[in-house]
This record gives structure tokens, C-alpha cells and sequence, in this order.
């Protein structure tokens, strides 16, 4: 592919720290300009293949599918916006919208602000807080049907969540069958299993706050909390942006977290299914109607460009 | 926000993630400030109540885990530690799935996972952030949108893809679909933008090409990007259930997570045993977390993830 | 004329899946025909169903039975996980790599056999028909269609199981389980009423076996529609709702899994549990205290027919080698075969005679044994209830609108109506 060229002696390369320096114009040497035609595109080419083929190859079918009424095992007919329609007429479609809003609604502002708080109290380089960073990052390691397992048992009635609530006087909790203490469940579980992941995220970008704000800040006589939202969280801004837009397009999607707690069925009464939960039942096994659930996944889609859009314009309004 | 001043990485103090501390008197945090003892206590004593939560309910799988069949593991007040600790439930998982070869799948897969990752997200992510070329903003608007496609609706396309090329009921139809993650692609994308570009750019003036620039001077200086990209990459085709199950048949190629499912299909009833399973299909994750997690940490200080 | 529709539909199948054009797979779909009259021979793959934790050496000994006895001929077994199992037939049925033998369920029989993937055994292998019992044979024909479309397997009833503890607790008869639907109402609201509600008698919502066997009509005459709203539907729905506000049906319910259900009875918070002989080992290991006290009683059924669950196995009508698939669906599925199997875990073989055997009449006194013997009297005249056109879409809709109507969201009637409504639509869609 794109063997190395056979460039004479290359300059003394620099050896590049950790830290990148820049190179003092002394020690550059004179090279030979031989630009060898390394394309761009053969950089690109593996990872634009798979994701041509993996992910926007199959969804351009998905795209055609929602116009036909396909099941899994049948071919189908054209059937124009038909699937469209139907949906806007689906009780379970709206449950699902609703849940999914819910979701970013109850998680995102979570996983925005206590990740940062977790990631200010780890930064202090106090002894033993690698061990305190790691642990507090082994959430995210495990996979989430792992988690899930782990949750259902914890939140059990007979669970240890329950046992304990038992044994300090108060009553048992149903935590897995009314469908709003679910939904919350599931929320909860989704931003345990997110801090640890996005308060490294914050770590890095609190590296970049420089200390001398702090300690003005301090001099001035300014409190924690007047610190924390007059430097850090200014300092930080465009991280939770970022944070918000990333786990706001999660959120939405959210699948395993609740499919493991409430069921395949979502729930009593199906209350707790969300806008992909209900893409896997109306569209997989053998009677699955692809031609809706290529609908219902083509209106994921939309709102999860909408939402990453609305997070990116908020932002820069708030620049300006 | 300047890249080059980190104070973490300044010259003169100490790397994170190693304090030296036990023989020092006081407590200092990174620009030598002196920590309060009373804030210190309160430090402590968050950072412990943080810990009881994230690691304390696989603390309890892993008692649940080692009691014997004999004990009581619903009762109330709950026991936290087994009162006869046995590796029965172990034994007993491996009886019943073929745990070694599996894991050894799984580990091919994840491995295989792991190199295409870093390998292909770190050239489309280098040529994203540096190379100039018409079609460039096109390219990172496929990776974006990649990125945000559901997958639950599409994997019998990703399967019939997979039987054209001939690849079903392989190992490397498993890896091929997350071989080189949206999300990565980005990631790298950023961990190269951040770098200040003045040496790469001396580099090109003194004649080196891409591929040279590439090598030589950007690739080593997002190393920490390339172990995050590594354990994301992992942990993922680790973890994935659906995907190998539908495109493997031979029992002989499954991987760790379809043969402790046959766990959970056979034994729902024995909490012990499913929580045995789930020890055994974390550990490892977390067992290479901690190996890799200084580099990790260092990948973050690098900005990889900054917006 | 069957072959013909088969190969049309196969060829419209492939050109719709995208990429999927060349069939290649396939090998032009129904290569192997419905013939299984030729010398069985090739290698063909079996497949089953979340077995292989607890009977990989039952399988191999029967492959390694069958090839001595077909020399020429190589089984390649694969079993697959609990999970998941609908979507990898699925995957496998579109993409043309389904095994030539594969264990199936009534419901996942339905769709293939639609989309022309199941030969049809009345022509390909008739002859075998009188081996089996006339119910079990049945239970693998598809409504609106002619022919059947899988042997059937093993087959699988079992009592209903209590906990004497906390019968007595209750003031009720330890030694007099409700035997009519009335008793049982009755007794789960006195259970519910004397433990203020910490103990329920039921745990799962009713699901259509319920209905059926409850009996109320589940589908009209023609097949063509769904019919489980009826008075008698009603009333059963009607029933429940009490029991839930009552909490005699447990508060968890709406929720429940098989699991779930299972562990609740184990820890003692509900009281009756339907299951199978295959429970009692596991009740004797896991909760002995338990074991110690429990009851055991038949299924209640309005209709005097229990419920059974049924098991196939379906031969791929695009195989190869369609004589050595159907030889080997019928070998695994033979008398001699279902006894071994039977003798290994508590299921009952589905072939004519066999429940006659003396290890389904003989009461050796032990708890096990009774339960054996008395789910093998019930099977003779077992019913397997759930329509095999229920998919799992509808499953889901049925429990939402019972959970809708328990709740109190909805009456009874309206959420059966809702049900039926949503049932009858989605079966038009399955087409």
C-alpha cells in the first residue's frame, strides 16, 4: 500500500517528547523536496470503506425499506410514506418518543455536571488517586449486558438494595415493576456506568485550565463554588458541549440499559419501551416488519442529527 | 487554551498518576499547594463514598459468586461475605461452556479488533485532521453520520454483506463491521488537530511526505489516544453478543460472550452461577485495564477528547 | 406447484436483500426438491436449541448412531444459546445459510414455512406420519396452508407446584390445592387477604395458553382472525384484575419472567408456580427448605386438556441432500431416540406408543416419578394452545393491553378489543 519512500537519509527526524516542542529552525535540515503522491485517500480509504459499507450502506437499504411494507422472510411493494403515516398513529411510537426524550432530558444534564464534579475531586494528585481514577472508570469497562445483570440482582425486591432499605426500617422498594421507578432505574444505571467515562473526559480538559486563573480567583477572595462557576466552568465549556452532545445522541438511543431491566416487552404495558427498543421488536425474528421498523429507525436517525445540530447551535449562540 | 501548557507535564513536576506520597509529610497537590488536613479528610472520605458505588456492586457480584450452594443469598440484613468461600460455581461454568476456547476466541476477535482500530482509525483520523484534499469535510460527515446510524435496524444487511464476501462463520467477519469505529476516527481526528502543527509542518519543508510526517512525528505524539482507541476497541468486541452470534455457527468459533449466555439460558434460576459467569467476562476487561491504565490516562492528558 | 412458489419467492427474497443478487448460497433455491426418496448421503448440519450445556453426549451418540447407520452420510450438530435464537434463524433464513436440520418451535415453523423455506413433510415424508401422535403431527401445520412443516420433537407439560408453608400459613388446606379456576381465585384472595398482601398465589399475567385453557375461543373458524375477546375472555381478564388489585397476582407481574417467576416462588414470595418435573431437582438444590414443602397438583383447565409445549424438527426445503436431512430428522425424532432423550431430562418423546412405556406408568413412589407419570396421563389428551400464528409482535401486544387492563388503564373488554385489533393486523401483515 503506501510503503515508505525511499527518501534519502530523512532529516533528522525529531524525536518527538511526549510534550511536542516545536523544533528550533537551527536543526532542520536542508531536505531534498521530494514529495512522494501519498494520497489523502488511501489514509482514509480503510476506515471509509468500513464505515461506507457497515453503517451508511446498510442504512441507505434501511432508507429504501421504510418506503415498502418488506417483513424479514417476504420481499415487499412500495408503499410510499405509508409506514411514515402509520407511525404518526402508533400509541407505541409516541410512548417510545416520549421515553427517549425523557431519557436526554434525565440523563444528559447528569452526565454533563457530575462527571465534572468527579473529575475535580480526582484531580488533586493526592495519594492514591490512580487507584481511585481506575476504579472509578471500571463501570464503563464492563459491558453493559454485565451491568444489567448486575442491576436487575441488585434492584431485585429480594435484591440487596432492598434488603438493605429493609434492614433500616424502611419498606421494600419496587424499583423493577412500576414503570416510572424503571425508567429512573435504568436512567440511574446509564449514568453509573457514564461518569467515569466522561469525567475523563473532563480530566483532560481541566489539564488545559491554567492554575494562575484559580489562584487570582483566590486572591480575590472568591469561594469554591464562586471559583467553580466564575473559572471552571467557563475554562470547561466547550468540553460539555461536547459531553452533552455525545451523550445526548446516547441517551436517545438508549437500548440495553432498559431492554435488560424492563423486559422485551418494555415494561408494564410495554410503558417503559423506547424509539430503538421498539425498532427491535417490530423489526427482528421471523415475522419482522422491516419495511416499519426501517421507518421508526429512519426517524432515530433524524432526530439524533437534530439533536447533535441543536447542541452545536446552542453553543455557538452562547458564544456570540 | 495552549496544548503546551499542560502543568501536569511540565518539566519539573511530577507525572500524575504516580505520587510518591507515603514518606511525605505533606500533602501537595500538583502546583505544590499545600492541601488542609480537614479538606483532605473530606477528599478522602467523597472519594471513598464514590468508590462504595462504582466498584461496590461488582464487589457483590463477585461475593454472590464464591457462596456456596448451601447459603442463603437473599436474606435480609444481606451477608457481604461469603461464609464458605468456593470456586464451585466456577468449576461448575467451565463444566458446562468450553471457557478457555471461548475466551481464546474472544480474545483473536478483540485483539484483531484492536489493530484495525488503532491502525485504521489513526490513518483516517490523520488524514481528517492534516491532510489537505479536496473532499475532506465530505469524509468526516461519513464518519459523523456512521457514527450516529442505529444498528439495531440494520444487522440482517451487515449479515447478507457479510455472506456475499464469504466471511460468515468466520472469526474475521466478526472483527470486519467494528474493525475501524466512526467514534475512533474522531477521536484520533481530534488528537491530531491538537497537535501544535510547526513541527510537522519544518518536517514537510525539510521534504518528508505524508506517510514519513505520519509515522515519524505525529503517530508518536498521540500514543495516549492510541491506547484509549485500544481499550474502546476492546472492550467493544469483547463485549458484543448479537452480532457474533448471528454471523458465527460453528460452535468451535463462538466467543465468551455467546457461551456464557448458555449460561444464562440454563441457569437462570442459580444466581451463583450467572454471577460466576459475569466475573469471568469482566475480569479480563478489567485486568487489562489496569495494565494499560497509566497510558491511558496519559492519552487523555493528550486532548484526545476535547472539543 | 409448491416448489414453483418456493423458488419465486426465493428469487424475489434475494433480489430484494441488497448485494444478496448472486444467491450464491441458495444454489437456486429448492435444488434439493422435496425428493427424500434417494440414498441418503453428503454432510448436512443439525441445529438446535439451547442444549448443549446439559446433553452433549446424547447428541453426539446420536450422530455417531446415525452415520453408522447411513454410511456416506456426516451430521455437523451446532447448538445455539438461549438468546438470540429468533434473530439468528432470521439472519440465517435471508442470507441462505440455514442448516438443513433445524430444531424449531411451532411459531418460528409459521414464517418459514411461508416464506417456502420448510418442506413440506406430508409429501416428502408421509410415510412416517403414523409413528407419531396425531396431536404432535398436527401441531407443526401452518393455517391457510396445506402440508406440515416440521416432525415433532419432544413435548413438555408439567404440574402446577405450591408451597405447602404457606398454605397452612394462610389457614387454607395444605393437602386440598384448588383444582377449578373458581378454588383457585378464591384461595390466591384469602392467601393475599391473611398475609396482607406479601404473598401472592400467582405470578405471571395470563398469556393466550392461559386463555386457552381457560377456554376461551382464540382464533374463528376460518384461522383467519383472532377471537379471544369474547365473554369468556372477559371474564378470565375480569378475574385477574381482582386477584392484581387484591395483589393475590403478584405486584411484579407486569414484569414477570419465566426467571423471574421461578426465583419469586423459590424465596417463598409467591405461592403456586406451574413448571415441570425437570424444577423439582432444581427446587431440591437450591432452596431445600423449600422442597420440604412442596405441593404438587395438575394444571387447571376448564377444557380437561392441558396445555403442552411442543418442540420440531424442521428440514430446510433448500438442502443438498434433502434424503439425508429428512433421515435424520426422523432419526432424531424416532421412538428409540425420543425415549433416550426422555430418559436423560424431563421431557416426553411426541412418537405414538411411547407414553405407554413403563417409565411413564409406573409410580415408583418418588416425587418425581408421580410427576412424570401424572404429565404423561395428561399429555395423551394435552393440547398445545398458543395458535402457531402468534408471533412474538403479537405476544408483546397481548401482554400490554392485559397489563393496560390490570392496571385499571383500561376495562377488560376494551383491552381484549385493542388486543384483537392489533393481533388480527399484524397477522394480515405476516401475509
Amino acid at each position: 500500500m503506501t510503503a515508505p519512500a525511499p527518501v534519502p537519509a530523512p532529516p533528522p527526524a525529531p524525536r518527538v517528547p511526549p510534550t511536542p516542542r516545536v523544533v528550533p529552525a537551527a536543526r532542520r535540515a536542508p531536505g531534498i523536496r521530494r514529495q512522494l503522491p501519498t494520497s489523502p485517500w488511501l489514509f482514509a480509504a480503510p476506515g471509509l470503506l468500513i464505515a461506507g459499507g457497515f453503517a451508511l450502506y446498510p442504512f441507505v437499504s434501511t432508507l429504501v425499506n421504510s418506503l415498502t411494507d418488506r417483513r424479514v422472510l417476504l420481499p415487499g411493494r412500495f408503499v410510499g410514506l405509508a409506514n411514515y403515516r402509520e407511525l404518526l398513529h402508533d400509541d407505541m411510537f409516541w410512548t417510545g418518543l416520549r421515553n427517549s426524550v425523557l431519557y436526554v432530558v434525565g440523563v444528559v444534564p447528569a452526565l454533563v455536571v457530575l462527571p465534572l464534579l468527579l473529575a475535580l475531586l480526582v484531580r488533586r494528585h493526592i495519594p492514591g488517586v490512580a487507584f481511585f481514577r481506575s476504579a472509578f472508570y471500571t463501570p464503563v469497562v464492563a459491558s453493559v449486558v454485565v451491568v444489567g445483570l448486575i442491576w436487575v440482582w441488585l434492584l431485585d425486591e429480594r435484591g440487596l438494595v432492598n434488603s438493605l432499605l429493609e434492614a433500616a426500617g424502611a419498606g421494600r422498594v419496587g424499583f423493577l415493576s412500576d414503570p416510572w421507578l424503571l425508567l429512573l432505574s435504568a436512567m440511574a444505571v446509564t449514568v453509573w456506568k457514564g461518569l467515569g467515562y466522561y469525567m475523563i473526559i473532563y480530566l483532560a480538559a481541566l489539564a488545559n485550565v491554567p492554575r494562575e486563573l484559580h489562584e487570582a480567583a483566590a486572591v480575590d477572595g472568591a469561594g469554591p463554588v464562586r471559583r467553580f462557576l466564575s473559572v471552571t466552568v467557563p475554562a470547561v465549556r466547550s468540553t460539555m458541549v461536547l459531553v452533552a452532545a455525545l451523550s445526548s445522541v446516547a441517551a436517545f438511543k438508549v437500548f440495553s440499559e432498559v431492554y435488560l431491566m424492563a423486559g422485551p416487552s418494555g415494561g408494564p404495558a410495554g410503558e417503559d419501551t423506547t424509539l430503538v427498543m421498539l425498532v427491535q421488536r417490530t423489526g427482528t425474528g421471523l415475522t419482522g416488519r422491516v419495511g416499519y421498523a426501517s421507518a421508526l429507525s429512519v426517524v432515530v436517525f433524524a432526530v439524533t442529527v437534530a439533536l447533535m445540530l441543536l447542541v452545536l447551535r446552542a453553543d455557538r449562540r452562547e458564544e456570540t | 487554551m495552549s496544548v503546551l501548557d499542560r502543568p501536569s507535564h511540565r518539566p519539573g513536576t511530577r507525572p500524575p498518576a504516580e505520587p510518591p506520597a507515603a514518606r511525605r509529610r505533606r500533602i501537595t497537590d500538583t502546583g505544590g499547594r499545600r492541601v488542609r488536613p480537614a479538606e483532605l479528610v473530606l477528599r478522602y472520605l467523597l472519594l471513598l463514598i464514590v468508590l462504595a458505588l462504582t466498584v461496590g456492586p461488582f464487589l457483590w457480584q463477585l461475593s454472590t459468586s464464591l457462596k456456596s450452594p448451601t447459603e442463603d443469598i437473599y436474606g435480609s440484613p444481606p451477608s457481604f461475605l461469603p461464609r464458605h468461600p468456593t470456586l464451585r460455581n466456577y468449576e461448575r461454568v467451565a463444566d458446562t461452556v468450553p471457557v478457555w476456547d471461548y475466551a481464546l476466541n474472544s480474545l483473536k476477535v478483540a485483539g484483531a479488533s484492536v489493530v484495525t482500530n488503532c491502525v485504521g482509525s489513526a490513518l483516517a483520523g490523520y488524514a481528517l485532521a492534516r491532510l489537505r484534499y479536496p473532499g475532506r469535510r465530505a469524509a468526516t460527515l461519513v464518519f459523523v453520520l456512521a457514527m450516529l446510524v442505529p444498528v439495531e435496524g440494520i444487522f440482517i444487511a451487515q449479515f447478507t454483506t457479510m455472506r456475499e464476501l464469504g466471511l460468515n462463520n468466520t472469526l474475521v467477519g466478526v472483527v470486519l463491521p467494528g474493525s475501524v469505529g466512526a467514534m475512533n476516527v474522531l477521536l484520533m481526528r481530534n488528537a491530531f488537530r491538537n497537535l501544535p502543527y510547526e513541527i510537522e509542518e519544518a518536517a514537510r519543508v525539510d521534504g518528508a511526505n505524508a506517510w514519513q510526517r505520519f509515522t515519524r512525528i505525529a503517530l508518536p505524539a498521540v500514543r495516549g489516544t492510541l491506547a484509549v482507541v485500544a481499550i474502546f476497541s476492546f472492550m467493544g468486541a469483547w463485549d458484543d453478543f448479537l452480532w457474533p452470534l448471528i454471523v458465527l455457527s460453528d460452535p468451535s468459533r463462538f466467543t465468551l460472550t455467546i457461551g456464557l449466555n448458555y449460561l444464562h439460558g440454563t441457569f437462570a434460576n442459580d444466581e451463583r452461577l450467572v454471577a460466576a459467569g459475569t466475573v469471568v467476562a469482566v475480569a479480563p476487561l478489567i485486568a487489562l485495564f489496569a495494565c494499560l491504565q497509566r497510558y491511558f490516562f496519559r492519552g487523555v492528558g493528550e486532548g484526545a477528547v476535547k472539543g | 406447484m409448491r416448489i414453483s412458489r418456493a423458488i419465486l419467492t426465493t428469487a424475489a427474497v434475494a433480489l430484494l436483500l441488497p448485494l444478496s443478487a448472486c444467491g450464491s448460497g441458495g444454489d437456486g433455491g429448492g435444488a434439493g426438491g422435496s425428493d427424500a426418496s434417494g440414498k441418503p448421503e453428503g454432510e448436512i448440519t443439525f441445529q438446535t436449541w439451547n442444549l448443549r450445556a446439559n446433553f452433549t453426549p446424547y447428541f453426539e451418540k446420536v450422530v455417531a448412531d446415525f452415520e453408522k447407520k447411513y454410511p456416506g452420510t456426516h451430521v455437523k450438530w451446532i447448538d445455539q444459546p438461549a438468546e438470540g435464537y429468533a434473530d439468528k434463524i432470521s439472519a440465517d433464513a435471508a442470507g441462505g445459510t440455514l442448516p438443513d436440520v433445524v430444531n424449531v418451535s411451532p411459531d418460528l415453523v409459521a414464517p418459514l414455512a411461508g416464506a417456502g423455506l420448510a418442506l413440506d413433510l406430508d409429501k416428502a415424508a408421509g410415510q412416517y406420519r403414523s409413528e407419531y401422535l396425531a396431536g404432535a403431527w398436527a401441531s407443526h401445520e401452518v393455517p391457510g396452508r396445506h402440508g406440515t412443516y416440521a416432525f415433532p420433537w419432544y413435548l413438555n407439560t408439567g404440574p402446577l407446584f405450591y408451597n405447602k408453608s404457606l398454605f397452612k400459613k394462610a389457614g387454607l388446606d395444605p393437602d386440598a390445592p384448588p383444582k377449578t379456576y373458581d378454588d383457585l381465585f378464591s384461595d390466591a384472595l384469602r392467601m393475599a387477604e391473611r398475609s396482607g398482601g406479601k404473598v401472592a398465589t400467582l405470578a405471571n399475567v395470563p398469556t393466550v395458553e392461559d386463555f386457552g385453557r381457560y377456554g376461551v375461543p382464540l382464533m374463528n373458524k376460518a384461522g383467519d382472525g383472532f377471537a379471544f375477546n369474547d365473554p369468556k375472555g372477559v371474564e378470565l381478564l375480569t378475574k385477574y384484575k381482582q386477584l392484581y388489585d387484591a395483589k393475590a397476582l403478584d405486584p411484579q407481574a407486569l414484569t414477570a419472567t419465566p426467571e423471574s417467576t421461578g426465583k419469586k416462588f423459590l424465596t417463598g414470595a409467591v405461592a403456586m408456580n406451574p413448571g415441570s418435573a425437570l424444577d423439582l431437582g432444581n427446587f431440591k438444590k437450591q432452596a431445600p427448605s423449600l422442597y420440604r414443602n412442596i405441593g404438587i397438583t395438575d394444571q387447571i383447565t376448564s377444557t380437561g386438556h392441558a396445555n403442552m409445549y411442543v418442540m420440531g424438527v424442521m428440514v430446510n426445503s433448500r438442502t443438498r441432500h434433502t434424503p439425508a436431512a429428512v433421515a435424520f430428522a426422523h432419526f432424531v425424532t424416532d421412538a428409540s431416540n425420543q425415549m433416550a432423550f426422555a430418559k436423560q431430562v424431563a421431557i416426553f418423546p411426541s412418537t405414538a406408543g411411547s407414553l405407554d412405556d413403563p417409565y411413564f406408568t409406573e409410580d415408583d413412589g418418588s416425587d418425581e416419578t408421580r410427576v412424570r407419570v401424572a404429565a404423561a396421563k395428561s399429555l395423551k389428551t394435552a393440547v398445545n394452545y398458543t395458535p402457531v400464528l402468534f408471533s412474538e409482535q403479537m405476544k408483546t401486544a397481548l401482554r400490554n393491553q392485559v397489563a393496560k387492563a390490570l392496571q385499571g388503564k383500561e376495562s377488560p373488554e376494551a383491552a381484549l378489543d385493542n388486543a384483537v385489533r392489533e393481533c388480527d393486523t399484524l397477522l394480515k401483515q405476516q401475509g
